[in-house]
């Protein structure tokens, strides 16, 4: 059984000073601080965090109500960045030869949303062929099997789109045809802007879905007891179908948000893995909110790293202060609501 | 109301119900008596849908429930409320109460519900906004009690509701179902408070090792030499 | 920590000692000896990949230690291996270290990274000590990337090799010696009462702990130990192959240890060591043959472990013990 804390029956003071609270603040005042200096880090941080929210979202919906770890969520931000490449791809050709201002906007967000389909249906097929079917068979050392069978899907996926549509990158230099925005003299590329403007958009309607609607509030009850949830009414199964649609949309649409950063080849879901997990381990398993507001401090915590140290100590920072978080409060910075983190 | 016949459930090769059958009609309030073990949960839990029968009938109005899934059990109009109470802990006591009303589509019958379980619990009321996690023993009971009535089930089931309870909140508990059945609802109820429990009840079964052993009405059961040796202690 | 206070736990019995297997399983050894002095494995190209194999069997034995006893699924493993042949590379030329010593330095170490890693990390669930373990995976071999004033990063090191022989032969025996030697060794530790004390873990957490039986503390060994032989190997593989990057870390190489190990038979040790070889040869041969279809070959192995792990989970082991079953139902 999980305590949770009442924050309304903690003192102000108290809440403030928790590790949580001062790590977010610390992120916030050095955002700020730094950003005076090198206004390009803020950006930067917005936007790779806005993306890495939605990817920790939904790998940190599908463990704390399925009781999944995904290994093959980078997967599905590779489905949405080829998804967005051919649908996007062909388009923009065409306009090349027809001009038109309207669909040139509206392009890419075809792409982006057609991505979010594909990756929902490819998410709602997996757990319909997949862990449905481990679900009935057994359930004992559940997280652990999942766990290796994502692995193996992962496998799958990765060398499957290699054989279909080959190892070449597929990019695209910029989405939209506009100069760059100059904002606190950074010059900001629109695309970036907008896949900001997606982000926040998604994660808006993502936490209100959460928390005020009657499907979001089922999900989140079959995170918290499965059996209660089944006595209110509430259909395992679809709900475990709309979780692992839901994380796969939001993973494909970061993928197809930031194809003209990441462009579409069939391990480019690797890195948004990690740092996914990272996230999560970092913000406690299973926490959804934590993982949004995770995903920006990861981002920031990159960017730093990437500017002051090199950037290939991306990996190495983190982890050790992962580890370093870990010794203090093993549950993760917002503490996990997770069914049980202790040894069983 | 409900009906079981034959009934044979357990769990993995330990079999725990041999031949239970008992029947509870509608408006009645009927209590399922005996000792630890006996597999009163189990049968609560069979006909809930958590347990698969191996064999034996489960007839709720005439309709065959057994081998249903426990979210369509609870669709059809019966509410399971555990000894474990299940409870949401990380949700307020207004989300657990919502959840409880998750079938009822229509809003104005939500509200209706939850009003009426702010009037039968006021400590609920309260308390509304409280993670349900952080409520007393007693406050969860009830919140378990009033989750499983908001979508105004036509069965209630209701398994050890004075289990770990001070004498005070057993009373408030059992007052509140006996205010629940005097407004008509069907109440079937396991206990082990014996006493307490016959003196409110209209029949009783008794259950012993899996079985049936006795039945009657809840006054008469007072006066059964077995129950008064074996559960009053006289 | 002895063996009185594990009488009182209950917890079934470690695998008996059944005569009817091991005839078995020295009579493969036997054939496994053998082989490279049958055509056509005598060939250079074949004695490379049964060395190859050999290496993942070893590894496979390693990683089940602690995938099947202590149900934690080391997800850095590769890093662990690539530790050890760093650290044996790093001291053979840098200190003029002997590669036979090395071998064991690289154990100490991958040991010693094992152990810090375990320990923190062994007290929470399962998850957690799998994640940490990929994130302390990811976080060497980002290290190994970037300290390239040590390691030369991507361009890697050469290392000296066991032999002075560029023949495949003789480090064919050694590594398959050192295969068996692993199993033997984890095998022993299975019977011992540490085994016991896994399993009566496994089977029941409180009756364990109120036996006076630490769980971490088990975990803990169990981890460290198979870190220990994975950086063995590693080094192995640094004084056989004689060329070290840092992509010997990447996760694809657990996950390639972790398919063997689970199509073989978690828990079974020896499952994987058996499912190796064919494994190989099936994607060298695919590889040289199959080249307009690349990783073709790794889709059926994704496939095939996805189906052992929703459909059978016994893996390979479990087809064997049950056709030994029926055949001695037969005999009787």
């Amino acid at each position: 059984m999980t305590t949770a804390k009442n924050l309304r029956s903690v003192p102000l003071a108290r809440r403030l000073l928790s590790a949580t609270w001062i790590t977010v603040g610390l992120a916030v005042v050095v955002t700020l601080l730094v950003s005076l200096r090198y206004p390009i880090i803020l950006v930067n941080s917005l936007v790779t965090g806005g993306m890495w929210a939605l990817m920790a979202a939904g790998l940190a919906l599908v463990f704390g109500v399925m009781n999944i770890p995904n290994f093959a969520h980078g997967e599905f931000f590779m489905v949405g960045t080829l998804v967005a490449y051919y649908v996007f791809t062909p388009i923009h050709k065409m306009l090349l030869k027809n001009p038109s201002p309207l669909l040139s906007v509206v392009a890419p967000f075809a792409g982006i949303l057609l991505a979010g389909v594909v990756g929902a249906v490819v998410g709602l097929t997996i757990e319909f062929l997949l862990f449905r079917q481990l679900r009935r068979r057994s359930k004992e050392q559940w997280v652990m099997n999942t766990f290796l069978l994502t692995a193996g899907l992962s496998v799958i996926l990765i060398n499957g789109t290699q054989l279909i549509w080959g190892t070449e990158f597929k990019g695209i230099p910029r989405y939209w045809e506009v100069r760059p925005l100059v904002l606190l003299g950074v010059s900001l590329s629109v695309d970036r802007v907008v896949v900001f403007g997606i982000a926040l958009v998604t994660i808006l309607a993502f936490w209100l879905f959460m928390r005020r609607s009657s499907l979001g509030r089922a999900m989140r009850a079959v995170a918290q007891d499965e059996v209660g949830a089944q006595l209110m009414g509430i259909d395992l199964n679809l709900v475990h179908m709309l979780t692992l649609g839901l994380s796969s949309a939001l993973a494909a649409l970061s993928g197809a948000s930031l194809l003209f950063m990441f462009p579409s080849y069939p391990t480019v879901g690797l890195k948004p893995l990690y740092v996914a997990w990272y996230v999560v381990i970092l913000a406690g398993l299973g926490n959804v909110e934590g993982a949004i507001a995770g995903g920006f401090i990861v981002a920031l915590l990159q960017t730093l790293t990437s500017y002051f140290i090199g950037v290939g100590w991306e990996d190495v920072v983190p982890t050790a202060l992962i580890i370093l978080i870990l010794l203090f409060k093993p549950s993760g910075l917002f503490g996990s609501e997770v069914k049980g983190i202790w040894e069983q | 109301m409900l009906e079981i016949k034959g009934l044979d459930a357990g769990y993995d090769f330990l079999q725990v119900l041999w031949e239970v059958g008992l029947d509870v009609a509608e408006g009645e309030f009927v209590a399922l008596l005996g000792p630890n073990g006996a597999g009163k949960t189990t049968t609560l839990r069979a006909v809930a849908g958590l347990v698969a029968p191996t064999r034996g009938e489960v007839l709720f109005r005439g309709r065959s429930v057994r081998g249903l899934p426990a979210h369509q059990v609870s669709r059809q109009g019966i509410s399971f409320v555990s000894e474990t109470l299940n409870l949401f802990p990380a949700m307020s006591v207004h989300e657990n109460l919502l959840l409880g009303a998750y079938t009822v589509r229509d809003a104005a019958r939500q509200q209706a519900s939850l009003d009426f379980v702010f009037e039968l619990f006021p400590r609920l009321h309260e308390r509304r906004d409280q993670l349900a996690g952080t409520l007393s023993g007693g406050e969860r009971k009830m919140l378990a009690i009033a989750r499983g009535i908001m979508s105004s089930p036509a069965l209630l089931l209701v398994d050890e509701p004075s289990l770990g309870l001070a004498p005070m909140l057993t009373l408030a508990v059992f007052e509140a179902l006996q205010t629940l059945r005097r407004r008509g609802m069907t109440i079937l109820l396991v206990e082990q408070n014996v006493n307490t429990t016959l003196h409110l009840v209209d029949r009783a079964y008794v259950l012993e090792q899996g079985r049936v052993v006795l039945q009657g009405k809840g006054a008469d059961l007072l006066n059964d030499p077995h129950v008064q040796k074996a559960y009053l202690g006289i | 920590m002895n063996r009185n206070e594990l009488v009182g736990v209950e917890a079934a019995r470690p695998a008996r000692f059944r005569w009817g297997e091991w005839p078995v399983r020295v009579g493969l050894l036997a054939l496994l000896v053998a082989l490279p002095f049958i055509p056509p494995f005598n060939r250079e190209d074949m004695l490379r990949w049964l060395i190859g194999a050999a290496l993942i069997a070893a590894q496979a034995i390693a990683f089940d230690f602690t995938a099947g006893y202590i149900n934690v699924v080391n997800f850095g493993f590769a890093a662990f291996v690539g530790l050890g042949g760093y650290t044996s590379t790093l001291l053979a030329v840098r200190l003029g270290l002997s590669p036979w010593l090395g071998m064991f330095a690289g154990a100490a170490v991958a040991a010693l990274v094992g152990f810090f890693t375990g320990a923190l990390t062994l007290r929470l669930r399962g998850i957690f000590a799998a994640v940490m373990a990929w994130f302390v995976g990811l976080a060497l071999l980002g290290l190994t990337r970037n300290l390239t004033d040590l390691t030369r990063g991507a361009l890697g090191l050469n290392a000296p090799t066991l032999l002075a022989t560029a023949d495949n032969r003789p480090y064919y025996f050694i590594i398959v010696a050192m295969m068996v030697l692993t199993y033997l060794a984890l095998w022993r530790v299975i019977r011992s009462h540490i085994g016991l004390a896994f399993r009566a873990i496994g089977q029941n957490l409180d009756a364990a702990r109120a036996s006076g039986v630490d769980p971490t503390r088990y975990r803990v060994i169990n981890f460290t130990l198979s870190c220990a032989f994975a950086g063995w190997l590693g080094g192995f593989y640094a004084h056989y192959y004689g060329i070290l990057t840092p992509d010997v870390m990447a996760t694809s190489h657990t996950v390639e240890v972790l398919a063997v190990a689970y199509i073989g038979g978690r828990g079974s040790l020896w499952g994987g060591a058996l499912v190796a070889f064919p494994f190989i040869f099936f994607v060298e041969w695919m590889r040289t043959n199959l080249v307009e279809l690349p990783g073709l070959h790794l889709v059926i192995y994704g496939l095939l472990l996805i189906l052992v792990m929703v459909y059978y989970p016994g893996g390979l082991a479990e087809l064997i013990r049950w056709a030994g079953r029926r055949l001695r139902r037969l005999e009787r």
